[in-house]
């Protein structure tokens, strides 16, 4: 499986030269005399796995129709491998792309959906078959090849849908939401399939999501947008333990947010205790107002007041399966605790001291 | 209405289902029996009818007189023709429209629809008055021809009037299947056919054109056989000249008072209608259609 030609096309031999480099540089968007979309800036790495997360409206559909060029975008730079393709027409471009509904052909068999792109790009008709009968095999959809869409499932139609886009060997595969319409535990199982089948074949990937869990699980970087601009952009444990912006961290999971000032060295006080946390990008000046965002998992809880960290009350504590949770009252506000299973577990009234590795929080200017 | 009850009552067997489907056929019935009473029936004294004499002996000479008069074969013939030629005419003029309609706000379909049937709210007669003017010999049209300093053709009182008046009535029977169907085609296609390489027309011919088959051919089936039975546009519009079947049809009845002959002659455009229609949706259907009509 390893050894298919779609694999192997990705590095020709003699040409070691990797391809998948996408570049956006001050991309803009104004759609119905607003701004959806301001000066988005990124560079993927070749055959990375790149995730746009956010709200619905914050301008990740906008930026992944722009690459596509569904869209023209109104302003800034789009470039793949060097190459200018801001105003290029999208049939001019290789973009293997899937939809959120597929957009299989209902009129055509798998065969004919999947034969399209190479049809368009005139390959002779026995190389053509060879390679849809090769793609189908590698989504697991051998056998399918002369059903129309209407009779698979939402996940073969999913497969299938990848398959299109594959064929082409595009220079990046493109994802709207591709998962959003499967249920459940399919989502799961297909995410990870085509997580998989993407670092296998080594095509770069650029995911639209709004499912922070799916963007952790796959990406090897995300780029978390609200309101047309890019808050951050990071590996999946940086953005998770590490957000750079209110937005972010409100954004993905929970979090305790402690409002403190800036002490340096990475430090701050937070209702008169020293607190330390890794700043994000640029570290504050001392004496600047910042906030430090804690995840509840990294809180440590441990018994009466140890010095550094913060000292509290426990308030409540909750049995919830995977994660035992523990509230405490500080003087700097409510803490939030996820503690593993096997945990002591302290006891409401207890005194306690809430602490986490530096390195498992962030501080950010306020 | 016991069957109502029971469906109410909600029980949970093969009784339910069956009086569920009884539910389901009392609400056609009104449409079935005036269907039965208006349309059947009349039908199968129409055939009874074209198999009598003037004195009511059984006969299949009318038939014979049909098929056997070249005269009648032209006829027959022509009438096709022009509801082929109205049919590919609304078509062609409908298709584009229909297209331009579906990337619109909804205010400006609905303004453009209210215009598309505005011919339908007209009065038949007035509509075609309004065309004897348009189309006269000193009408605007002419007018314009003489102005360039040409002689303008005859424009009225034969096919060509019947055509374009015809296109001009038919032309919403023609649009509004083509607007359901394209509002049916899954927006994201023609994207998704043009990342893979395939060019604007390209897109059109094998993604939007195919996936459009059943409004075209719901549009088309409506309009030709309307068109193949129409009256009172071809007769003001095309006169004694332009000759098709429910012309002759009337004449028989009312001037030569034949009507076994006038029944035959409606019976045959009947048969050849559907006939043609039922051929045409097979061809479509076995052809690579077959998934459009989901």
């Amino acid at each position: 499986m390893t050894s298919t030609p779609l694999t192997s096309a990705k590095t020709p031999p003699g040409t070691d030269a990797p391809r998948g480099r996408l570049r956006l540089d001050g991309v803009r968007k104004i759609l119905g005399g607003k701004e959806v979309v301001s000066a988005v800036d990124l560079e993927t790495e070749p055959g990375e796995f790149l995730t746009l997360l956010g709200p619905s409206g914050c301008g990740k559909t906008t930026t992944l129709n722009m690459i596509a060029g569904h869209l023209t975008a109104d302003g800034g730079l789009i470039e793949v491998d060097g190459r200018d393709i801001t105003t290029v027409a999208p049939h001019r471009r290789s973009m293997g792309m899937v939809f959120q509904s597929y957009a299989l052909f209902p009129h055509m068999t798998v065969a004919e959906n999947v034969a399209f792109g190479l049809r368009m790009r005139k390959v002779a008709a026995t190389r053509r078959g060879k390679q849809v009968a090769e793609v189908l095999e590698l989504v697991g959809l051998d056998g399918m090849s002369e059903r129309h869409p209407r009779q698979l499932s939402g996940g073969q139609q999913q497969r299938a849908a990848l398959a299109r886009a594959l064929v082409i060997q595009p220079d990046l595969l493109l994802l709207d939401e591709p998962f959003s319409n499967l249920d459940a535990q399919l989502r799961v199982r297909l995410r990870d399939e085509v997580s998989a089948l993407q670092r296998r074949i080594g095509t770069t990937a650029i995911l639209v999501t709004h499912d922070q869990e799916e963007a952790l699980a796959v990406s090897d970087r995300i780029a978390v947008m609200a309101d047309g601009v890019i808050h951050q952009l990071d590996r999946p444990q940086e953005v998770y333990l590490r957000p750079a912006t209110d937005f972010v961290a409100q954004f993905i999971g929970e979090v305790n947010a402690l409002d403190g000032t800036a002490a340096g060295g990475g430090t701050c006080e937070v209702a008169g205790r020293k607190v330390s946390a890794t700043p994000v990008g640029q570290a504050p000046a001392e004496g600047a107002a910042v906030r430090v965002y804690v995840r509840p998992e990294v809180v440590r809880v441990g018994s009466g007041d140890q010095g550094e960290g913060l000292h509290g009350t426990v308030r409540d504590t909750r049995f919830l399966g995977s994660r035992i949770r523990c509230v405490v009252s500080t003087p700097a506000g409510e803490v939030t605790a996820a503690l593993p299973f096997d945990a002591r577990v302290p006891a409401a009234g207890e005194e306690v001291t809430c602490s986490w590795r530096p390195s498992d929080a962030s501080l950010a200017a306020r | 209405m016991a069957a109502v009850g029971r469906v109410a009552g909600g029980a949970v067997t093969a009784g339910a289902g069956r009086s569920a489907r009884r539910t389901g056929l009392l609400l056609a019935l009104p449409a079935l029996v005036i269907f039965a009473l208006l349309f059947v029936a009349p039908l199968f004294t129409l055939v009874a009818n074209s198999f009598r004499t003037q004195t009511g002996a059984f006969t299949l000479g009318n038939y014979a007189r049909f098929l056997g008069d070249p005269f009648y074969r032209d006829v027959l013939w022509n009438t096709l023709k022009v509801a082929g030629l109205t049919t590919l005419g609304c078509l062609l003029v409908g298709y584009p429209f229909a297209l331009y309609l579906r990337g619109r706000s909804p205010r400006v379909r609905n303004w453009l629809a209210l215009l598309l049937l505005s011919p339908l709210l007209i009065s038949m007669v007035i509509r075609a008055y309004g065309w004897l003017v348009v189309l006269g010999p000193n009408g605007p049209v002419a007018s314009v021809i003489k102005w360039f300093g040409l002689t303008p053709p005859q424009l009225l009182y034969n096919d060509t009037a019947v055509l374009i008046g015809m296109v001009h009535v038919m032309l919403a029977y023609m649009v509004l299947p083509l607007m359901g169907s394209l509002d049916r085609i899954d927006p994201t296609l023609v994207p998704a056919a043009k990342g893979l390489g395939a060019p604007g027309w390209t897109c059109f011919w094998r993604i939007t054109l195919p996936l459009s088959a059943p409004g075209m051919l719901a549009g088309a089936m409506i309009v030709f056989s309307l068109t193949a039975s129409s009256f009172v546009t071809p007769a003001i519009l095309g006169g004694p000249k332009v000759k098709l079947m429910p012309y002759f049809v009337y004449t028989q009845a009312t001037t030569t008072l034949d009507w076994p002959y006038a029944a035959a002659i409606g019976f045959v455009l009947v048969v050849v209608t559907t006939g043609l229609l039922l051929g045409y949706s097979r061809l479509l259907r076995r052809g690579k259609g077959e998934v459009v009509f989901q």
